[in-house]
């Protein structure tokens, strides 16, 4: 009930401002043109998620396990066919034209791999500890990412990354995750700092060097005296605590595994450490300019370096995004008598910015109630997830917390400039019927399977 | 135990490591974006502020009684770059560059090369310049051009395109009743301009617009959903007659340069309404052109001075309304020279120097100064049992009754009251030769208009009107409200006294010792009085210094059923001549002669069309659209030759053929659908977003709004004959 509730208020939400965003004085809304309207078509799509939700508490509830695969299957499909079929909007070929509406298969594909996945790891021979297990599940993965990132649609195929949470659950080893955490980090560390890095290789050397000749624990207390030191002078130079925090964050887990097993060795792990993060460091660039197309570069650069971007360009949105959050202040404009909102001062703002107008409209209580809300849905789902008995509910329930906590962070992070932009909706509110649709079913299933939670 | 101690770990590790940190890491962001910098962002928002602005409306129009235009805007626009607009992108800017430039030499300044603009606006882009003038003045279908050059056609925000909206007042006749049609600028408000200020102003709207630069102040309009538009202000329609302003407007010019004067003023007013026809008035301005004339003062309205001898058509009627006189009883002039108080008094017309006495007809149109003054001090100078022991006060109680006390009231503001001075009154300067002077003219001020809105009540059988310029407010072709004639005073006199004053005026002009009898014409009769008053004089018992005159006429024509009045004031000549009649006579008398003739000459066009028509069997001066026109020929197998490239064509007979000429329809102006079928004119018409009202059948002969007229949306009613 407690889901159900956040949920309709999320919808709730997301109508009135879509409303806001499309308001026109000069449609009668009272008539049938409501329909053409982009807030008349969202309230059709309402109706028909509402109607979609209640088939879904009909269905029964072992359906989902039992045609999960079939349903991954189907999503696949629909990718490959709207490669085919589908509408190019936007340069990417993301939608299917279907009477009027257009739907976007990733959007199925991303509730059906939550299923697929779900119901593979529920196999009695799937062990996430185990090779196989982890290349089966990459696979179920790769598929729907590489045919999104066909179309292309580099936001959505990322999304598939929040997966990467349910299967952190289920045991996948922590190493992945360390390593991965690694290599993004240096790849960061090359564009924003290429200067210490090098100095820090250097380091290394030395300190190689001198383990030959003194004892292991002295030398890690040594390196990471040197450590420090040169991080804070780094830091102290460019004024950057994007350099501290992550390199303190290394030096500590580093002295914890040093403490834990006194028998590995550190030098070996600082070894390597360094000298994957220094080959990354120094090809982040070339990564940067030759794997990353323009816009992904300026995104990039907007969100890490914006003193590289041009105000005008890609700057431009982010900048307007901030200031139209901040013109709302802590009470807003009030309903509707959001003026940059209205005049769209702010790109894609029924869809993908639409956390501006509640910025602006309603300020800085209505931000923080969006991500109040988003954050309790999200607590709430775990507490579900975790109280399932058969793991394939748990695992599901997972996967779309996952789903659900990446477009939360990314959309609401990129209209304040916290992550770089990427086009994917808030989850409810963005204006698009496909997404509504979707984050619907997901969220029906979740519902049904909870309410049989004790029938196993 | 391990296992799910793991499991409990890694649960723990999501939601207190991941999500519930990010959560709170998007938490904060908003509290520092919408708090804590909050100040900081919307400074900068200042930077690329948006707020509703006032948009002017377009201001309505001055028209002349027959839909002339005498003053109207006609929109224009400044036209400027924005190189370092904000949406505008290093890629697009790059892209289009070239083209724009080769777009702007080639289409709007040829006094670049392409690589010049190029360069020119690459340096601005780099100087940060955010306000480049590309063209100024631009008409809006130039505008509409620039706008769809590449880049501009990106739009304001990311192609930089501004255009800001201006108009220009432009008075199509120029000089004609520039002053009364006046000015409003600097907080300045002349003329009806300034008196129909809020009614031409309209109500101006208001729009959201960016601030493109903070330092200069410049909004540009932004596409705004709330916007207000404005209400375009409404059209006021004078009394002006165009053809009458013009007349007399040249009329008063070649006297005043004539004679050199210092100022003149001319006004033509409707006898039976007190409508103003004309209403001209010049003076003489150094400028850099050398002297000429302008307009430049509203002297008809402002000017109040010594009327002179035309005031003694108030003096006559004072003492016949009081029945101290008959037209025919004989009174002494004592041979034009008497003195009173020691102050000598002569008579300027030399003819009074031969006689001691005469009839009252006589003294009236010879103007005997002496003859007045005596009669005045004889009637009103003491108090008698006749003037009902008022003395002075009886005189100036009559003055009142002919309203002479009170201003005009016309609705341009400025008017000069008049000045009449109490009797006896020590404040007013009453001396014992101030009513002997009063009879001629001195000793009170009063304004051209007052002097011709007495004589017009005279005209009037005694009924005086409100002098007004406008008849009529317009809003698009609608009338919106209509001003009648107002009766300010239905008898200023007793219908006797009345006639015999009427009497008195037409024997200024036919009587042959009257000062105006050189002007007689016989084509019509008309009436009046001269004046010439000495202006910047010193009076003593001993010397009489004269520092210049003032000539003038007022009267009206024709004499027995006067259509007009008309007043001609011209303020010190200084060649050819001082008297009224010889300075300011001519002009009235051309004026006159004008209405008179114009009127006697009126024949209805529709006579002229039939003839042409049944004598012509080839349609000449037919105006068609093209093709139709074209077709119908061919038809009709007539020849034809000529090829003119526009939408439509006028037909005219040469020979056996027709020869195609050019008609074109401008677009942005009313344009003359006269001559054109009634398909055509619709089409034309109502493309422009104008109504359209039919009357009769035929082709169009008349349309209520001229050509020339910005479109605005009018309601034209077209008659068709």
């Amino acid at each position: 009930m407690v889901t159900f509730s956040i949920l309709l208020a999320l919808v709730a939400v997301g109508w009135l401002m879509v409303f806001a965003v499309g308001y026109d004085e000069s449609v009668r809304y009272n008539s049938l043109e409501f329909f053409s309207t982009p807030i008349g078509r969202q309230t059709v799509w309402v109706g028909i998620s509402f109607v979609a939700f209640l088939l879904i508490q009909l269905i029964d509830w072992r359906f989902w396990q039992t045609f999960a695969y079939p349903i991954y299957g189907l999503g696949i499909m629909l990718l490959v066919g709207v490669l085919v079929f589908g509408k190019t909007i936007n340069g990417a070929t993301s939608w299917l034209s279907i009477g009027g509406f257009t739907l976007q298969p990733s959007e199925l594909t991303k509730f059906g791999t939550a299923l697929a996945i779900a119901a593979f790891l529920n196999n009695y021979s799937t062990n996430l500890k185990n090779t196989n297990s982890q290349l089966s599940i990459l696979g179920l993965l790769l598929a729907p990412i590489l045919l999104i990132l066909l179309q292309p649609d580099a936001g959505s195929a990322l999304v598939f990354f929040s997966f990467l949470i349910l299967l952190y659950r289920e045991g996948l080893p922590g190493a992945y995750y360390g390593i991965g955490f690694g290599v993004v980090l240096f790849l960061l560390l090359g564009l924003l700092l290429p200067l210490p890095v090098i100095v820090l290789g250097v380091e290394l050397v030395f300190i190689l060097i001198l383990s030959f000749y003194m004892p292991q624990r002295n030398i890690s207390i040594f390196s990471a005296l040197v450590y420090l030191a040169i991080m804070v002078s780094m830091a102290v130079q460019t004024q950057s605590v994007y350099l501290i925090i992550p390199t303190t964050l290394i030096l500590i887990a580093m002295i914890w595994v040093l403490q834990r097993k006194p028998n590995f060795s550190f030098g070996t792990l600082m070894f390597v450490i360094f000298i994957a993060g220094s080959g990354l460091a120094f090809a982040s660039g070339y990564v940067f300019n030759n794997v990353l197309r323009p816009h992904q570069q300026d995104r990039i650069n907007v969100w890490l370096r914006p003193e590289l971007s041009d105000p005008r360009g890609s700057l431009y949105n982010v900048m307007q995004s901030k200031l139209a959050i901040s013109s709302g202040g802590i009470q807003g404009k009030g309903f509707l008598n959001g003026t940059m909102t209205k005049l769209n001062y702010v790109p894609e703002q029924s869809t993908d910015f639409i956390f501006c107008t509640v910025g602006e409209e309603h300020g800085f209580i209505g931000s923080a109630s969006i991500i109040l809300l988003f954050s309790v849905l999200l607590i709430r789902l775990t507490i579900l997830a975790e109280r399932q008995k058969s793991a394939f509910s748990r695992q599901y329930i997972y996967g779309i917390a996952g789903i659900l906590f990446v477009h939360f962070f990314i959309n609401i992070g990129m209209t304040m400039g916290l992550v770089p932009i990427i086009g994917i909706p808030l989850p409810f509110i963005s204006r698009g019927g496909s997404a509504l649709l979707g984050f619907s079913v997901m969220m029906a299933v979740i519902l049904k399977l909870d309410s049989h939670r004790y029938q196993i | 135990m391990q296992v799910k101690n793991e499991v409990l770990s890694r649960v723990y590790v999501l939601l207190f490591g991941v999500i519930l940190p990010m959560a709170a890491v998007l938490f904060y962001r908003t509290v520092d974006i919408a708090v804590i910098q909050g100040e900081k962002w919307r400074e900068r928002g200042k930077d690329l502020y948006i707020a509703p602005r006032p948009v002017e409306a377009e201001r309505g129009n001055i028209m002349a009684r027959d839909g002339s235009l005498l003053a109207t805007s006609i929109p224009y626009f400044d036209i400027y770059m924005d190189p370092n607009s904000t949406g505008m992108s290093e890629a697009d800017f790059l892209k289009n560059l070239d083209t724009l430039s080769h777009c702007i030499a080639t289409y709007v300044d040829n006094n670049f090369t392409p690589g010049g603009f190029r360069e020119f606006i690459l340096q601005k882009r780099v100087e940060g310049a955010r306000y480049v003038p590309i063209k100024r003045k631009a008409t809006y279908l130039q505008k509409k051009q620039i706008e769809e050059f590449p880049l501009f056609n990106l739009g304001q925000m990311r192609g930089g395109f501004i255009a800001r909206k201006l108009s220009e007042r432009v008075r199509p006749f120029g000089l004609l009743a520039l002053r009364t049609v006046g000015y409003v600028r600097d907080g300045r408000k002349i003329g009806l301009e300034g008196s129909f200020d809020e009614i031409l102003g309209g109500q101006p709207g208001q729009q959201f617009m960016l601030r493109v630069d903070p330092q200069q102040d410049i909004w540009i309009p932004t596409e705004d959903l709330l916007e207000i538009e404005p209400e375009s202000g409404s059209d006021i329609v004078t009394t002006i007659d165009i053809n009458i302003q013009d007349v007399t407007e040249r009329a008063l010019m070649r006297a005043l340069n004539a004679h050199g004067a210092d100022w003149g003023t001319a006004i033509v007013m409707e006898v039976k309404t007190g409508a103003i026809a004309a209403i001209a008035n010049l003076r003489r301005l150094d400028t850099e052109g050398g002297p000429g004339y302008y307009e430049a003062y509203n002297d008809a309205i402002a000017s109040a001075t010594e009327p002179g001898s035309t005031f003694k058509l108030a003096t006559m009627m004072a003492l016949m309304e009081d029945g101290f006189v008959q037209l025919e009883d004989t009174i002494p002039i004592f041979k034009g020279r008497t003195e009173f108080y020691k102050l000598p008094l002569e008579d300027s017309n030399p003819l009074s120097f031969k006689i001691d006495s005469t009839s009252i007809r006589n003294v009236f149109a010879m103007s005997s100064n002496v003859g007045m003054a005596t009669l005045i001090d004889r009637h009103y100078g003491t108090k008698t049992i006749r003037n009902k022991n008022k003395g002075p006060e009886f005189f100036i109680d009559k003055l009142k009754q002919f309203n002479l006390h009170l201003p005009s009231n016309i609705e341009i503001e400025g008017e000069a009251p008049p000045f009449i001075k109490e009797a006896n009154s020590r404040e007013d300067g009453w001396s014992g030769t101030t009513l002997p002077w009063m009879a001629m003219g001195y000793e009170l001020l009063l304004t051209p208009l007052q002097i011709l809105n007495f004589f017009n009540a005279v005209a009037n059988d005694g009924k005086m009107m409100k002098p007004y310029l406008v008849q009529e407010i317009q809003q698009l072709g609608e009338t919106q409200r209509v001003f009648k004639p107002t009766v300010v005073k239905r008898n200023i006199a007793s219908a006797q006294t009345i006639d015999r004053a009427r009497e008195l005026l037409l024997e200024v002009v036919e009587n042959e010792w009257g000062t105006a009898n050189k002007l007689r014409t016989s084509a019509y009769k008309f009436a009046g009085k001269t004046g010439t008053s000495q202006i910047n004089y010193q009076r003593t018992t001993n010397k009489n210094r004269v520092g210049g005159y003032q000539a003038s006429f007022a009267g009206y024509f024709p004499a027995d059923a006067p259509k007009y009045s008309c007043i001609v004031v011209i303020n010190n000549p200084r060649q050819r001549g001082f008297y009224g009649a010889e300075v300011a006579g001519p002009v009235f008398r051309e004026i006159a002669d004008f209405c008179m003739k114009s009127r006697l000459e009126f024949r209805p066009l529709l006579d002229t069309l039939t003839i042409a028509s049944a004598s012509v069997k080839l349609p000449d001066g037919v105006i068609g659209e093209q093709t139709d026109v074209r077709k119908i020929l061919k038809q009709l197998d007539v020849k034809t030759y000529g090829n003119p490239g526009t939408e439509f064509l006028v037909t005219e007979v040469r020979n056996d053929s027709l020869l195609l000429e050019r008609r074109s329809v401008p677009g942005d102006v009313v344009p003359s659908v006269v001559g054109m079928g009634l398909r055509d004119a619709l089409f034309i018409l109502e493309n422009r977003g104008l109504r359209v009202e039919v009357e009769g059948s035929g082709k169009v002969v008349l349309q209520s709004v001229k050509a020339g007229t910005p479109v605005r949306g009018q309601t034209v009613r077209l008659t068709l004959g």
